[in-house]
Protein backbone atom coordinates (compact mmCIF):
# COMPACT_ATOMS: atom_id res chain seq x y z
CA UNK A 1 0.00 0.00 0.00
CA UNK A 2 1.52 3.76 -1.09
CA UNK A 3 1.72 6.06 1.81
CA UNK A 4 -0.50 8.10 -0.40
CA UNK A 5 -3.23 6.28 0.40
CA UNK A 6 -2.69 5.97 4.49
CA UNK A 7 -5.69 6.85 6.20
CA UNK A 8 -5.54 10.55 7.98
CA UNK A 9 -5.50 11.19 11.74
CA UNK A 10 -8.80 12.70 11.61
CA UNK A 11 -10.62 9.82 9.72
CA UNK A 12 -8.68 7.34 12.55
CA UNK A 13 -10.40 9.14 15.82
CA UNK A 14 -13.48 9.47 13.57
CA UNK A 15 -13.61 5.56 13.10
CA UNK A 16 -12.54 5.07 16.99
CA UNK A 17 -15.02 7.24 17.95
CA UNK A 18 -17.79 5.54 16.37
CA UNK A 19 -18.58 9.06 14.25
CA UNK A 20 -18.58 7.66 10.58
CA UNK A 21 -21.52 6.86 8.50
CA UNK A 22 -21.69 2.48 8.06
CA UNK A 23 -20.22 2.82 4.14
CA UNK A 24 -17.46 4.98 5.69
CA UNK A 25 -16.09 3.03 8.89
CA UNK A 26 -16.42 0.11 6.16
CA UNK A 27 -13.78 0.92 3.81
CA UNK A 28 -11.93 2.50 7.07
CA UNK A 29 -12.34 -0.89 8.57
CA UNK A 30 -10.99 -2.84 5.42
CA UNK A 31 -7.88 -0.32 5.11
CA UNK A 32 -7.54 -1.08 8.85
CA UNK A 33 -7.02 -4.69 7.92
CA UNK A 34 -4.37 -4.79 5.51
CA UNK A 35 -2.08 -1.87 7.01
CA UNK A 36 0.11 -2.12 10.17
CA UNK A 37 0.96 1.44 10.13
CA UNK A 38 -2.44 2.92 10.65
CA UNK A 39 -3.23 0.46 13.00
CA UNK A 40 -0.37 1.74 15.14
CA UNK A 41 -1.48 5.32 14.58
CA UNK A 42 -4.96 4.20 15.80
CA UNK A 43 -3.89 2.53 18.49
CA UNK A 44 -1.84 5.89 19.56
CA UNK A 45 -4.76 7.69 19.72
CA UNK A 46 -6.65 5.19 22.10
CA UNK A 47 -3.49 5.13 24.29
CA UNK A 48 -3.73 9.25 23.90
CA UNK A 49 -7.12 8.92 24.67
CA UNK A 50 -6.55 6.76 27.76
CA UNK A 51 -3.86 8.98 29.46
CA UNK A 52 -6.31 12.45 29.23
CA UNK A 53 -9.14 9.60 31.25
CA UNK A 54 -7.15 8.47 33.72
CA UNK A 55 -5.49 11.64 34.51
CA UNK A 56 -8.54 13.38 34.54
CA UNK A 57 -10.27 10.66 36.46
CA UNK A 58 -7.21 10.24 39.13
CA UNK A 59 -6.89 13.57 39.42
CA UNK A 60 -10.28 15.09 40.12
CA UNK A 61 -11.51 11.84 41.79
CA UNK A 62 -9.07 13.29 44.88
CA UNK A 63 -11.41 16.69 45.29
CA UNK A 64 -15.29 15.78 44.19
CA UNK A 65 -17.12 16.79 47.42
CA UNK A 66 -19.60 14.57 48.80
CA UNK A 67 -23.00 15.51 47.10
CA UNK A 68 -25.55 15.41 50.32
CA UNK A 69 -24.97 19.20 51.23
CA UNK A 70 -25.44 20.32 47.34
CA UNK A 71 -28.23 17.87 46.49
CA UNK A 72 -29.93 19.20 49.82
CA UNK A 73 -30.15 22.58 48.97
CA UNK A 74 -30.93 22.54 45.40
CA UNK A 75 -34.05 20.58 46.75
CA UNK A 76 -34.58 23.54 49.25
CA UNK A 77 -34.49 25.89 46.73
CA UNK A 78 -36.55 23.72 44.47
CA UNK A 79 -39.37 24.05 46.89
CA UNK A 80 -39.05 27.69 47.21
CA UNK A 81 -38.95 28.19 43.87
CA UNK A 82 -42.32 25.74 43.72
CA UNK A 83 -44.36 27.33 46.46
CA UNK A 84 -45.14 30.91 44.64
CA UNK A 85 -46.49 28.71 41.34
CA UNK A 86 -48.20 26.14 43.40
CA UNK A 87 -50.38 29.10 44.91
CA UNK A 88 -50.92 30.73 41.51
CA UNK A 89 -52.37 27.59 40.03
CA UNK A 90 -54.95 26.74 42.51
CA UNK A 91 -58.28 27.07 40.98
CA UNK A 92 -60.20 28.85 43.62
CA UNK A 93 -57.49 31.41 44.16
CA UNK A 94 -57.59 32.09 40.37
CA UNK A 95 -61.58 31.84 40.10
CA UNK A 96 -61.78 34.90 43.58
CA UNK A 97 -62.35 37.91 41.81
CA UNK A 98 -60.82 41.00 42.07
CA UNK A 99 -63.73 43.03 44.22
CA UNK A 100 -63.55 40.11 46.95
CA UNK A 101 -59.63 40.34 46.45
CA UNK A 102 -60.00 43.93 47.93
CA UNK A 103 -62.47 42.92 50.32
CA UNK A 104 -60.14 40.08 51.72
CA UNK A 105 -57.10 42.32 51.60
CA UNK A 106 -58.62 44.94 53.81
CA UNK A 107 -59.85 42.46 56.55
CA UNK A 108 -56.19 41.14 56.96
CA UNK A 109 -54.66 44.89 56.98
CA UNK A 110 -57.28 45.28 59.64
CA UNK A 111 -56.03 42.24 61.46
CA UNK A 112 -52.81 42.96 60.98
CA UNK A 113 -52.98 45.58 63.06
CA UNK A 114 -55.19 45.06 65.97
CA UNK A 115 -53.85 41.90 66.73
CA UNK A 116 -50.34 43.02 67.81
CA UNK A 117 -52.42 45.37 70.12
CA UNK A 118 -54.78 42.49 71.19
CA UNK A 119 -51.77 39.76 71.84
CA UNK A 120 -49.34 42.35 73.68
CA UNK A 121 -52.22 43.44 75.97
CA UNK A 122 -54.67 40.31 76.70
CA UNK A 123 -51.78 37.27 75.77
CA UNK A 124 -49.04 37.16 78.20
CA UNK A 125 -47.25 33.44 77.15
CA UNK A 126 -44.77 34.68 74.90
CA UNK A 127 -42.80 31.50 75.05
CA UNK A 128 -45.76 29.15 74.60
CA UNK A 129 -43.88 27.83 71.98
CA UNK A 130 -40.38 27.91 72.58
CA UNK A 131 -38.22 24.72 72.76
CA UNK A 132 -34.66 25.30 73.86
CA UNK A 133 -32.44 23.59 71.89
CA UNK A 134 -28.91 23.52 73.04
CA UNK A 135 -27.17 20.58 71.45
CA UNK A 136 -28.02 19.40 68.06
CA UNK A 137 -30.47 15.87 67.42
CA UNK A 138 -27.57 13.49 65.93
CA UNK A 139 -29.98 12.02 64.04
CA UNK A 140 -30.98 14.94 62.21
CA UNK A 141 -27.73 16.81 62.42
CA UNK A 142 -24.76 14.44 62.82
CA UNK A 143 -22.85 16.82 61.12
CA UNK A 144 -21.12 16.50 57.89
CA UNK A 145 -17.58 18.09 56.77
CA UNK A 146 -15.75 18.79 52.74
CA UNK A 147 -12.77 17.56 51.92
CA UNK A 148 -10.36 20.51 53.17
CA UNK A 149 -6.63 19.25 54.03
CA UNK A 150 -5.41 20.95 57.70
CA UNK A 151 -3.41 23.32 55.69
CA UNK A 152 -5.77 24.65 53.32
CA UNK A 153 -8.32 25.31 56.54
CA UNK A 154 -5.08 26.90 58.04
CA UNK A 155 -4.29 28.89 55.32
CA UNK A 156 -7.51 31.21 55.83
CA UNK A 157 -6.70 33.91 58.19
CA UNK A 158 -10.29 34.05 59.36
CA UNK A 159 -13.00 32.59 58.18
CA UNK A 160 -17.09 33.87 58.49
CA UNK A 161 -19.49 31.18 58.46
CA UNK A 162 -21.55 32.01 55.14
CA UNK A 163 -25.73 32.88 55.75
CA UNK A 164 -27.88 29.87 55.54
CA UNK A 165 -30.21 30.41 52.92
CA UNK A 166 -33.60 31.29 54.09
CA UNK A 167 -35.19 27.88 52.54
CA UNK A 168 -32.81 25.97 53.87
CA UNK A 169 -33.03 28.14 57.08
CA UNK A 170 -37.00 26.69 56.95
CA UNK A 171 -36.35 23.37 56.05
CA UNK A 172 -33.81 22.78 59.13
CA UNK A 173 -36.96 24.38 61.51
CA UNK A 174 -39.44 21.76 59.76
CA UNK A 175 -37.35 18.79 60.64
CA UNK A 176 -36.85 19.66 63.89
CA UNK A 177 -40.45 20.55 64.58
CA UNK A 178 -40.21 24.09 64.92
CA UNK A 179 -42.15 25.41 61.80
CA UNK A 180 -44.33 27.63 64.64
CA UNK A 181 -41.99 28.66 66.48
CA UNK A 182 -41.12 32.51 66.73
CA UNK A 183 -37.61 32.23 64.04
CA UNK A 184 -35.70 34.92 66.50
CA UNK A 185 -35.74 32.38 69.18
CA UNK A 186 -33.11 30.92 67.13
CA UNK A 187 -30.29 30.98 65.75
CA UNK A 188 -29.77 27.84 62.76
CA UNK A 189 -26.00 27.60 63.16
CA UNK A 190 -23.37 24.89 61.37
CA UNK A 191 -22.47 22.54 63.93
CA UNK A 192 -18.88 21.60 62.86
CA UNK A 193 -18.17 25.61 61.74
CA UNK A 194 -16.94 26.05 57.92
CA UNK A 195 -13.87 27.19 59.99
CA UNK A 196 -13.17 23.54 60.99
CA UNK A 197 -13.86 22.29 57.39
CA UNK A 198 -18.02 21.91 58.09
CA UNK A 199 -20.05 21.75 54.90
CA UNK A 200 -23.36 24.06 53.72
CA UNK A 201 -24.92 20.73 54.30
CA UNK A 202 -28.82 20.60 56.38
CA UNK A 203 -26.77 17.66 57.99
CA UNK A 204 -24.75 19.98 59.29
CA UNK A 205 -26.99 22.43 60.60
CA UNK A 206 -28.74 22.79 63.58
CA UNK A 207 -31.33 25.50 64.84
CA UNK A 208 -29.74 27.16 68.21
CA UNK A 209 -31.88 28.71 70.87
CA UNK A 210 -30.73 32.41 70.76
CA UNK A 211 -31.66 32.75 74.27
CA UNK A 212 -29.39 29.97 75.97
CA UNK A 213 -28.40 31.42 78.91
CA UNK A 214 -25.21 29.21 80.14
CA UNK A 215 -23.81 26.69 76.82
CA UNK A 216 -25.22 29.75 74.08
CA UNK A 217 -23.71 30.55 70.91
CA UNK A 218 -21.04 32.58 71.43
CA UNK A 219 -19.69 29.49 74.13
CA UNK A 220 -19.53 27.43 71.01
CA UNK A 221 -17.99 30.12 68.85
CA UNK A 222 -15.23 30.40 71.54
CA UNK A 223 -14.84 26.17 70.94
CA UNK A 224 -14.40 26.65 67.81
CA UNK A 225 -11.83 29.07 67.84
CA UNK A 226 -10.01 26.87 70.37
CA UNK A 227 -10.27 24.20 68.40
CA UNK A 228 -9.29 25.62 65.00
CA UNK A 229 -6.39 26.76 66.85
CA UNK A 230 -4.98 23.76 68.12
CA UNK A 231 -5.19 22.10 64.85
CA UNK A 232 -3.37 24.69 63.31
CA UNK A 233 -0.78 25.03 66.33
CA UNK A 234 -0.78 21.06 65.51
CA UNK A 235 -1.79 19.98 68.66
CA UNK A 236 -5.04 17.92 67.54
CA UNK A 237 -5.86 16.38 64.15
CA UNK A 238 -8.55 18.02 61.93
CA UNK A 239 -10.43 14.63 61.82
CA UNK A 240 -10.72 14.42 66.00
CA UNK A 241 -11.74 18.13 66.00
CA UNK A 242 -14.48 17.54 63.63
CA UNK A 243 -15.61 14.31 65.40
CA UNK A 244 -15.72 15.44 69.06
CA UNK A 245 -17.78 18.92 68.07
CA UNK A 246 -19.98 16.91 66.33
CA UNK A 247 -20.99 14.28 68.77
CA UNK A 248 -21.31 16.39 71.63
CA UNK A 249 -19.64 20.02 71.51
CA UNK A 250 -20.65 20.93 75.17
CA UNK A 251 -18.95 17.78 76.91
CA UNK A 252 -15.43 19.04 73.99
CA UNK A 253 -15.94 22.25 75.53
CA UNK A 254 -15.80 20.95 78.96
CA UNK A 255 -12.63 18.73 77.76
CA UNK A 256 -10.66 21.13 75.96
CA UNK A 257 -11.50 23.89 78.18
CA UNK A 258 -10.79 21.79 81.21
CA UNK A 259 -14.14 23.40 83.02
CA UNK A 260 -17.59 22.33 83.90
CA UNK A 261 -19.08 25.52 82.79
CA UNK A 262 -18.20 28.11 80.02
CA UNK A 263 -15.25 30.49 80.67
CA UNK A 264 -15.97 34.36 80.95
CA UNK A 265 -16.05 35.18 77.39
CA UNK A 266 -14.41 39.08 77.24
CA UNK A 267 -16.90 41.14 75.97
CA UNK A 268 -15.46 44.53 73.45
CA UNK B 1 -23.49 7.08 33.85
CA UNK B 2 -24.36 9.98 31.24
CA UNK B 3 -24.93 7.73 28.64
CA UNK B 4 -27.42 6.12 30.12
CA UNK B 5 -29.59 9.14 28.98
CA UNK B 6 -30.86 9.12 25.29
CA UNK B 7 -32.26 11.45 23.69
CA UNK B 8 -36.05 10.09 23.10
CA UNK B 9 -36.08 9.05 26.94
CA UNK B 10 -34.88 12.28 28.15
CA UNK B 11 -37.81 14.25 29.42
CA UNK B 12 -40.78 11.61 29.56
CA UNK B 13 -42.08 11.27 32.91
CA UNK B 14 -42.91 7.90 34.05
CA UNK B 15 -46.61 6.17 34.34
CA UNK B 16 -46.13 6.27 38.20
CA UNK B 17 -45.15 10.14 37.95
CA UNK B 18 -48.26 10.84 36.31
CA UNK B 19 -50.21 10.29 39.61
CA UNK B 20 -48.50 13.08 41.37
CA UNK B 21 -48.69 16.52 40.76
CA UNK B 22 -46.77 17.89 38.07
CA UNK B 23 -44.57 20.06 40.35
CA UNK B 24 -43.19 17.10 42.33
CA UNK B 25 -42.57 14.82 39.25
CA UNK B 26 -40.66 17.77 37.96
CA UNK B 27 -38.72 18.00 41.17
CA UNK B 28 -37.87 14.46 41.08
CA UNK B 29 -37.17 14.71 37.69
CA UNK B 30 -34.25 17.30 38.24
CA UNK B 31 -33.25 16.28 41.51
CA UNK B 32 -32.81 12.24 39.36
CA UNK B 33 -30.56 14.33 37.02
CA UNK B 34 -28.33 16.28 39.24
CA UNK B 35 -27.64 12.79 40.66
CA UNK B 36 -26.73 11.54 37.52
CA UNK B 37 -24.94 14.10 36.13
CA UNK B 38 -23.51 16.62 38.89
CA UNK B 39 -20.15 14.66 39.34
CA UNK B 40 -19.92 14.53 34.83
CA UNK B 41 -20.56 18.12 35.16
CA UNK B 42 -18.16 19.01 37.61
CA UNK B 43 -15.34 17.17 35.96
CA UNK B 44 -16.42 19.55 32.76
CA UNK B 45 -16.08 22.52 35.07
CA UNK B 46 -12.71 21.90 35.97
CA UNK B 47 -11.46 22.42 31.97
CA UNK B 48 -12.38 25.65 32.83
CA UNK B 49 -10.95 25.70 35.32
CA UNK B 50 -13.17 26.67 38.12
CA UNK B 51 -12.68 26.29 41.82
CA UNK B 52 -15.11 23.68 43.78
CA UNK B 53 -17.03 25.73 44.95
CA UNK B 54 -17.50 28.21 42.04
CA UNK B 55 -18.76 25.10 39.82
CA UNK B 56 -21.08 23.73 42.27
CA UNK B 57 -22.62 27.23 42.09
CA UNK B 58 -23.18 26.98 38.53
CA UNK B 59 -24.37 23.63 38.92
CA UNK B 60 -26.90 24.69 41.59
CA UNK B 61 -28.11 27.27 38.84
CA UNK B 62 -28.14 25.03 35.86
CA UNK B 63 -30.43 22.72 38.11
CA UNK B 64 -33.01 25.74 38.95
CA UNK B 65 -33.02 26.94 35.37
CA UNK B 66 -34.00 23.69 34.16
CA UNK B 67 -36.67 23.60 36.99
CA UNK B 68 -38.34 27.07 35.73
CA UNK B 69 -37.43 25.33 31.70
CA UNK B 70 -39.87 22.41 32.42
CA UNK B 71 -42.14 24.26 34.95
CA UNK B 72 -43.17 26.19 31.80
CA UNK B 73 -43.88 23.44 30.00
CA UNK B 74 -41.21 23.73 27.53
CA UNK B 75 -39.44 20.45 26.83
CA UNK B 76 -35.93 19.17 25.25
CA UNK B 77 -34.77 16.62 23.09
CA UNK B 78 -31.83 16.35 24.90
CA UNK B 79 -31.52 17.26 28.35
CA UNK B 80 -28.28 15.86 28.96
CA UNK B 81 -26.62 18.60 25.96
CA UNK B 82 -28.97 21.53 27.51
CA UNK B 83 -27.38 21.12 30.75
CA UNK B 84 -24.02 21.26 29.91
CA UNK B 85 -24.62 24.03 27.55
CA UNK B 86 -26.10 25.65 30.51
CA UNK B 87 -23.54 24.89 32.38
CA UNK B 88 -21.11 26.01 29.78
CA UNK B 89 -22.69 29.30 29.43
CA UNK B 90 -22.80 30.21 33.26
CA UNK B 91 -19.59 29.22 33.84
CA UNK B 92 -17.90 31.45 31.45
CA UNK B 93 -20.16 34.74 33.28
CA UNK B 94 -18.96 33.29 36.71
CA UNK B 95 -15.74 32.93 35.44
CA UNK B 96 -15.67 36.79 34.23
CA UNK B 97 -17.15 38.04 37.25
CA UNK B 98 -14.64 36.53 39.73
CA UNK B 99 -11.77 37.38 37.34
CA UNK B 100 -13.26 41.10 37.33
CA UNK B 101 -13.45 40.42 41.06
CA UNK B 102 -9.88 39.82 41.49
CA UNK B 103 -8.59 42.30 39.57
CA UNK B 104 -10.44 44.83 41.28
CA UNK B 105 -9.21 43.56 44.48
CA UNK B 106 -5.70 43.55 43.34
CA UNK B 107 -5.04 39.97 43.70
CA UNK B 108 -3.80 36.92 42.24
CA UNK B 109 -5.86 34.35 41.00
CA UNK B 110 -7.19 31.73 43.18
CA UNK B 111 -5.14 28.85 43.01
CA UNK B 112 -6.92 26.28 43.93
CA UNK B 113 -8.63 24.86 41.03
CA UNK B 114 -10.17 21.65 40.24
CA UNK B 115 -8.23 20.50 37.79
CA UNK B 116 -4.66 21.42 39.08
CA UNK B 117 -2.51 19.11 40.61
CA UNK B 118 -1.90 18.48 44.12
CA UNK B 119 -2.26 20.62 46.70
CA UNK B 120 0.00 19.24 48.88
CA UNK B 121 3.59 18.14 49.06
CA UNK B 122 2.62 14.16 49.93
CA UNK B 123 0.31 14.41 47.06
CA UNK B 124 2.39 16.09 44.87
CA UNK B 125 4.86 13.58 45.33
CA UNK B 126 2.39 10.77 44.31
CA UNK B 127 1.59 12.82 41.64
CA UNK B 128 3.98 11.47 38.67
CA UNK B 129 6.13 13.49 36.54
CA UNK B 130 4.11 11.99 33.35
CA UNK B 131 0.95 13.04 34.62
CA UNK B 132 1.98 16.39 35.40
CA UNK B 133 3.25 17.26 31.97
CA UNK B 134 0.12 16.07 30.83
CA UNK B 135 -1.72 18.35 33.46
CA UNK B 136 0.45 21.34 32.25
CA UNK B 137 -0.34 19.98 28.31
CA UNK B 138 -3.86 20.08 28.75
CA UNK B 139 -4.26 23.39 30.70
CA UNK B 140 -1.83 24.90 28.01
CA UNK B 141 -4.46 24.34 25.29
CA UNK B 142 -6.51 26.85 23.79
CA UNK B 143 -9.59 26.66 25.66
CA UNK B 144 -11.84 25.11 22.49
CA UNK B 145 -9.30 22.06 21.93
CA UNK B 146 -9.45 21.71 26.27
CA UNK B 147 -13.26 21.84 26.11
CA UNK B 148 -14.27 19.43 23.54
CA UNK B 149 -11.74 17.07 24.99
CA UNK B 150 -13.72 17.40 28.23
CA UNK B 151 -17.38 17.15 26.80
CA UNK B 152 -15.72 14.24 24.71
CA UNK B 153 -14.97 12.18 28.03
CA UNK B 154 -18.26 12.59 29.40
CA UNK B 155 -19.51 10.69 26.50
CA UNK B 156 -20.97 13.38 24.16
CA UNK B 157 -21.65 12.58 20.68
CA UNK B 158 -19.70 15.08 18.21
CA UNK B 159 -22.89 16.88 17.15
CA UNK B 160 -23.82 17.43 21.19
CA UNK B 161 -20.22 18.90 21.76
CA UNK B 162 -20.64 21.16 18.44
CA UNK B 163 -23.90 22.38 20.01
CA UNK B 164 -22.79 22.65 23.50
CA UNK B 165 -19.77 25.27 22.04
CA UNK B 166 -21.96 26.63 19.15
CA UNK B 167 -18.98 25.54 16.53
CA UNK B 168 -18.92 22.93 13.58
CA UNK B 169 -18.94 19.69 13.74
CA UNK B 170 -15.64 19.92 11.20
CA UNK B 171 -14.41 22.00 14.44
CA UNK B 172 -15.04 19.46 17.14
CA UNK B 173 -13.01 16.71 15.58
CA UNK B 174 -9.81 19.33 14.18
CA UNK B 175 -9.89 20.27 17.72
CA UNK B 176 -10.13 16.50 19.37
CA UNK B 177 -7.34 15.58 16.85
CA UNK B 178 -5.18 18.32 18.04
CA UNK B 179 -5.41 17.99 21.78
CA UNK B 180 -5.31 14.25 21.64
CA UNK B 181 -1.79 14.66 19.38
CA UNK B 182 -0.79 17.00 21.91
CA UNK B 183 -1.75 14.56 24.89
CA UNK B 184 0.95 11.16 22.81
CA UNK B 185 3.67 13.50 22.55
CA UNK B 186 3.42 14.84 26.28
CA UNK B 187 2.72 11.07 27.31
CA UNK B 188 5.51 9.73 25.02
CA UNK B 189 8.62 11.78 26.48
Amino acid sequence: MSEESHLSDQELLLVVDGELSPRESGRVQSHLAACWACRVRKQEIETAIGEFVRLQRQDFNLRIPPADGPRALLKAQLAQQARPERISRLPWFRSVSLRVGWAVLAVVLVVATVTPFVFRTYVRRPAARFTAVTVPNPRLTPGATVLLSEREICREVSVNNKPVPIALQQKVFDEYGLRAAEPRAYEVDYLITPALGGADDIHNLWPESSSATVWNAQVKDALEDHLRNMVCEGQLDLATAQHEIASNWIEAYKKYFHTDRPVEVQRY
Amino acid sequence: MADSLTESDALVVPSADRRRSPESAIDEKVIGLFDELRVPLLRYLAGFPLTVHDSEDVIQEVFLALFRHLRSGKSHQNVRGWLFRAAHNLALKKRFRSRRDVENAGLMLVEERLADPAPNPEDQLAFSQTQKRLVSVVRAMPEQNRWCLYLRAEGLRYREIAEVLDISLGSVCLYLERSLAHIARAAER
